[in-house]
């Protein structure tokens, strides 16, 4: 360009470098995160995907009074340290419930061993050299197979990796959840409807507003130590069970729902309680039958994802307790459970890699769950979104 | 002629009986506060009545469980310090940049995509965080470290605190996003019209706009990082260490919690009880930190007049 | 009028918001120290042909803009021209003032520093002075420079915001409706200072009030629905126009 032109300014070449060089830091963090994002899901499929399915062995089974007394002489000695412990201390049950079978023999497939489980996914594996060539000849001979882990999600914890699931722990999170919005749903959404149709502007209501945001920020951890003092110390709720972990994550949650139940009753135009006070009716009667009908979808909303938000919590739940040894489904909200996540926390702390294995493979259960709580919540306000 | 009712006793009761049970329900809340404060405090002042409060906060030993133990809480503090700052570096940087290019420079259809997908992030469970921290980054950290020739601990302050910066991301950017976003476009064509670059306006004049809401999400996020508790249970340390090295160990507040109330000591010895002096210091400060947060955000709110954000 | 020396001139000019067709094929010459008022009914084009003079048009990614906006001897959209060197020589003051959020001080000298013009320093603080005394606001602020530029009133913020433009030594000011947000004694000082500053610069100003353009305007363009329907004097558009449509309008018969 000409150099006498008004236009001409040489200077601009490195502030527009320099612009350039801050738009690519800004869009670089961006995809940092994502990539965050990415990588943690990899890895969380690459080490959860192997529990997907788990190594049977073939072997044949005799059934009689000896077996019954002593479940190690099932099988022939050899297999033994290949089987899973747990599944042979099941057969004299079977044995028992069918009478039929006894003194019979029958070829089946039996659980393998966990070390067995990761010998054939090509982990790191611990096994004696006489059981690997019994184990090298079973699988030539085509007696080793891996199926489906239906155990994963039929059975409670186990100590045994290759025995233990998901289930008591998914009892467990139910039962609590339960708990929780049985005591934070109404709480929560009369506290909204009181803020937003019923108080007057005042020190009182003020108050209320700065409390609910403050509760909001408090870390989780302190509403452990609230039910560990109060709800089993002064009321003497039973340590470990739904009940306390449902009531310490109801106070959790209780923001959630009061935020979000507000806003769905403010998006309620005013024009809808003039027309019910014009008609005569009181102020309980417009907000009942007008108000909180119109407001409902955006209320459920709130509470989906506050259900969500309460369903990934551990640290408050260990504080109670929840983190004991559960292996069957606990029946009543009185009874000692375990969460999911409270599970997974478990498992990550074992030493056997079957536990990895189990604990990435919760993962991903969790996260399935939580997003699809999510996208019901997403898929509830779009449909019931009302343009005023 | 009209006639008017008179007021119907009975209908009017009913109505006061709905209003005091809604009032009821929303004290629930403040009971709630006061029921942390108190069931903490109450504990607190039984362990500093068995143990000196000077020392808690200035002595360097912390010796729980043994013949004469000591609380000194600094190398906790210390430690939750460290990490909470590793947490703050990686996710002040990056969730401001997030929030800076998806405000800035995405289109609107990026932004709606981006924004939720970033938001994913906040919805993962802490434990599953806690996992990711101690499973993979640790000994990746270890790998690494071993590999320039530096011993790294498998419990390293590093592998917690990225670990944790990551899950700050989504806050730090989500609320600087809604504050970016409510600048007054009028001030950047303002700029922009006296000849500043695109990458000047925001910087000069849309940042220190909205600085307000930035330095709000930050706290928010230091707050989250002070209490945050399954991934440094689950990938830091539990000795107490005082310490400048990021690869080394350490352990943090809510960790020597977790660590008070799951042991098998009795509940009114001194170990157990400082669990609550201990989440007495980090409720004080996460107090704190949220109401000047709070306080913050609403000033930004007046000035540039928004009903919500 | 022979002794006009033309600063910009505008060449067929045409400009799309997508598929709309905004601006049809302007052709004006626009005259060195004059004011120039830009009047026409609302979306008539003539902001949109404002911020044509400055590519402010630029920042809306679904505007195109073809023909020609030669400014001394320039043609503005030429590929080698840099839209942000353009903005730094075509100064803009808005509808609604918009200080920065940064000292009255800081709102003047920001640009003229990040530009190079001057150095922090007395060099700065004179420039600072000197603009904020074109402005006409010096005796009103001189106290006050670290105060925030944003808790003036309307007016002063407006001439505050005029400063600032003069800071970085244009060539042309555009002004958008700058007195359309103020009440009638700030317009009425927003005027004489606008009088006063086209001894120094070219100032091209959108109004809406045509007794402003009256008052000030040397030169009177007329638009509607994206035309150049008659440019000429002040007072011939006012007094005798040319054409029918620019006589309803001024009569207040549409607008």
């Amino acid at each position: 360009m000409d150099k006498n032109s008004i236009f001409y300014d040489p200077s601009l070449k490195r502030r527009h470098f320099k612009s350039k060089l801050f738009k690519y830091f800004t869009l670089s963090s961006l995809v940092v995160s994502l990539l965050f994002l990415g990588i943690f899901l990899l890895d969380m499929v690459l080490k959860g995907s192997s529990a997907v399915q788990q190594t049977y062995i073939q072997v044949e089974v005799s059934y009689n009074q000896e077996s019954i007394d002593n479940y190690r002489s099932i099988v022939d000695k050899k297999y033994l340290n290949l089987l899973s412990r747990a599944a042979l201390r099941e057969v004299p049950e079977q044995m028992q419930a069918n009478p039929s079978l006894m003194n019979t023999k029958e070829v089946v497939w039996i659980l393998a061993d966990d070390q067995v489980d990761m010998y054939m996914k090509k982990y790191y594996y611990k096994i004696g050299e006489k059981d690997l060539s019994t184990l090298e000849e079973l699988q030539k001979n085509g007696m080793v197979d891996k199926k489906f882990n239906t155990i994963f999600f039929t059975h409670g914890d186990s100590k045994t990796p290759e025995y233990s699931g998901i289930l008591s722990a998914f009892i467990g999170t139910i039962l609590t959840l339960a708990v929780t919005m049985l005591v934070a749903f109404p709480i929560g959404v009369a506290t909204a409807v009181y803020l937003e149709e019923f108080s007057k502007q005042n020190w009182w209501s003020e108050f209320l507003e700065i409390n609910i945001n403050n509760l909001a920020a408090i870390p989780s951890i302190l509403f452990g130590l609230l039910g560990l003092a109060i709800y089993i110390n002064l009321f003497g709720l039973p340590r470990s069970s739904a009940l306390v972990g449902g009531l310490t994550l109801a106070l959790m949650t209780l923001p959630i729902i009061v935020v979000s139940s507000r806003a769905a009753l403010r998006s309620v135009p005013a024009s809808i309680r003039q027309a019910g006070y014009a008609l005569g009716l009181t102020k309980v009667q417009v907000v009942k039958d007008h108000v909180i009908p119109l407001a409902f979808p955006g209320i459920m909303t709130g509470n989906i994802i506050g259900l969500a938000h309460a369903m990934g919590e551990t640290a408050p739940l260990i504080i109670v307790g929840m983190i004991a040894f559960i292996p069957d489904s606990p029946s009543s909200v009185m009874e000692a459970a375990t969460v999911m996540p409270a599970q997974l926390f478990t498992w990550a702390g074992m030493p056997e890699r079957a536990y990895i294995e189990r604990t990435a493979a919760g993962i991903l259960v969790l996260l399935s769950v939580l997003i699809s709580l999510n996208s019901l919540a997403v898929y509830l306000r779009k449909k019931f979104e009302v343009k005023w | 002629m009209a006639t008017f009712e008179t007021k119907n006793k009975h209908a009017h009761l009913q109505e006061d009986i709905i209003k005091y049970l809604l009032i009821l329900a929303a004290a629930i809340s403040i009971l709630t506060t006061f029921g942390i404060l108190f069931s903490i405090l109450f504990e607190a002042i039984e362990f500093f009545k068995l143990k000196s409060f000077v020392y808690f906060f200035t002595g360097t030993e912390w010796t729980p469980g043994v013949e004469n133990s000591q609380f000194g809480a600094l190398p906790i503090f210390a430690g939750t310090f460290m990490i909470t700052a590793i947490a703050m570096a990686v996710a002040l940087p990056i969730g401001l940049g997030s929030a800076i290019y998806m405000s800035e420079y995405a289109t609107p259809n990026a932004r709606n995509v981006l924004k939720p997908l970033l938001e994913i992030l906040a919805g993962i469970p802490t434990v599953v965080y806690g996992f990711f921290a101690a499973i993979t980054v640790a000994p990746f950290i270890v790998k690494i470290s071993a590999a320039v020739g530096i011993e790294a601990s498998f419990n390293s302050a590093l592998a917690s605190g990225v670990v944790m910066g990551i899950m700050i991301i989504p806050y730090i950017s989500s609320l600087s996003d809604d504050v970016i976003t409510a600048v007054p476009d009028s001030l950047r064509k303002g700029s922009l019209a006296l000849g500043m670059t695109k990458a000047e306006t925001i910087k000069d004049i849309v940042i220190p706009s909205a600085m307000p809401g930035i330095i709000s999400a930050t706290l928010l996020g230091i707050s989250k990082a002070l209490g945050e508790t399954m991934i440094v249970v689950m990938a830091a340390g539990l000795r107490p260490n005082l310490s400048w090295n990021i690869l080394e160990d350490m352990t943090t507040v809510t960790v020597r919690i977790v660590d008070a109330l799951t042991g098998d000591q009795a509940f009114n010895s001194p170990a157990t009880l400082s669990a609550f002096a201990l989440g007495l210091a980090l409720f004080v400060v996460t107090l704190i930190l949220n109401i000047v947060s709070v306080r913050l955000i609403q000033k930004f709110k007046e000035k540039y007049k928004m009903s919500s954000l | 009028m022979a002794k006009n020396k033309v600063k910009i001139e505008v060449k067929d000019l045409n400009l799309w918001y997508g598929d709309k067709h905004a601006l049809h094929g302007l052709n004006i010459e626009l005259y060195k120290n004059k004011i120039t008022a830009l009047i026409g009914p609302s979306g008539c084009g003539k902001s949109t042909f404002l911020r044509c003079l400055n590519r402010m048009n630029d920042l809306i990614t679904s505007v195109r803009v073809e023909g020609e906006v030669v400014i001394d001897g320039k043609n503005i959209y030429d590929k080698d021209v840099d839209e942000v060197s353009v903005r730094k020589r075509i100064g803009m003051v808005f509808q609604q003032p918009n200080p920065f959020p940064k000292s009255i001080y800081e709102n003047v000298a920001y640009a003229p520093l990040k530009h190079g013009i001057v150095k922090k320093g007395s060099s700065c603080d004179e420039l600072v002075e000197q603009s904020l005394r074109s402005a006409g606001i010096w005796n009103e602020v001189k106290d006050i420079l670290k105060e925030p530029g944003t808790g003036l009133s309307g007016g002063q913020q407006q001439r505050l915001c005029i400063a600032r433009t003069i800071a970085v030594k244009p060539d042309v000011i555009l002004m958008d409706e700058p007195t359309s947000a103020l009440d009638p004694i700030s317009t009425e000082k927003i005027e004489a200072l606008m009088l006063e500053l086209k001894k120094e610069y070219t100032i091209i100003t959108v109004t809406h009030n045509m007794q402003q353009a009256a008052r000030i305007a040397d030169m009177t363009a007329f638009f509607h629905l994206g035309d150049l329907i008659e440019y000429d004097e002040t007072e011939k558009i006012f007094i005798n126009p040319a054409q029918k449509k620019t006589e309803d309008y001024i009569t207040g018969r549409f607008g």
